[in-house]
């Protein structure tokens, strides 16, 4: 998995890149978390993430309810079309925030 | 076309992406649509990631190896895996229950929803623990 953020403003947007599984779910949650916690609004853009398993969907969730307590948001974009089926699959499409 | 293809991997996270490469490969001998090759896949590498996740938790740089057995006969695809980490009780192994949104618990509910059946047989041979998962194809 490779990434890269950018900022505009209050939000950051994290590019992930690559297949997202336990190897490498502690990476992807160093990046990500700290956003959360300087009070940013995360956008992950997940159009170049070509795999996903349930570790990177911990990931997922646990970065929404970590923005919701802090009355921040995570948004989820452009998701590949095999990370959305198994987003669907954990029956999330309705809970995290699509885009 | 029958298949019958195994592969040890050293137990650790590490080594999930040679369980997927492996599966793969083996799929690719398969003629089925890509979408469900995707699908098994992610189950197989779900119960690998069990193993090394639950199977050996606390353990730490294990030289122990896992095995992972795909077979296919008659369109009756069976995914074996072997291992030599803490016994299973299969009543325990449960999935949480989607409307608990949390982190975690997910990997066996995407084995139950993949495959046609997940079961932990007896006949493990030296081994610990023989999960056997089957789909008709």
């Amino acid at each position: 998995m490779t990434y890269k953020v950018t900022e505009e403003g209050n939000i950051s947007t994290v590019f992930l890149n690559g297949e997202i599984d336990m190897d490498v779910v502690e990476q992807a949650k160093e990046v990500i978390l700290p956003l959360i916690d300087a009070g940013k609004e995360v956008h992950l853009n997940l159009k170049d993430v070509s795999y996903m398993d349930s570790s990177g969907i911990s990931v997922l969730i646990e970065s929404h309810q970590k923005a919701l307590e802090l009355n921040s948001k995570v948004v989820v974009k452009e998701v590949s079309k095999s990370v959305l089926k198994v987003i669907m699959m954990a029956k999330l499409e309705q809970i995290l925030n699509l885009e | 076309m029958d298949i019958s293809e195994s592969k040890d991997f050293i137990v650790s996270t590490s080594s999930l992406k040679e369980v997927r490469v492996f599966s793969r490969e083996v799929f690719e001998k398969i003629n089925i649509q890509q979408e469900q090759k995707d699908e098994l896949v992610l189950a197989i590498a779900e119960a690998a990631q069990n193993i090394v996740k639950h199977g050996y938790k606390g353990v730490e740089n294990t030289t122990d190896k896992m095995q992972i057995k795909i077979s296919l006969k008659n369109n009756e695809l069976e995914i074996g895996f072997f291992d030599k980490g803490k016994p299973v009780v299969p009543g325990n192994v449960q999935h949480r229950k989607l409307d608990d949104i949390k982190p975690g618990g997910l990997g066996t509910f995407f084995i139950k929803q993949i495959m046609d059946e997940a079961v932990f047989k007896k006949d493990q041979k030296g081994w610990v623990n023989h999960l056997v998962l089957t789909k008709r194809i």
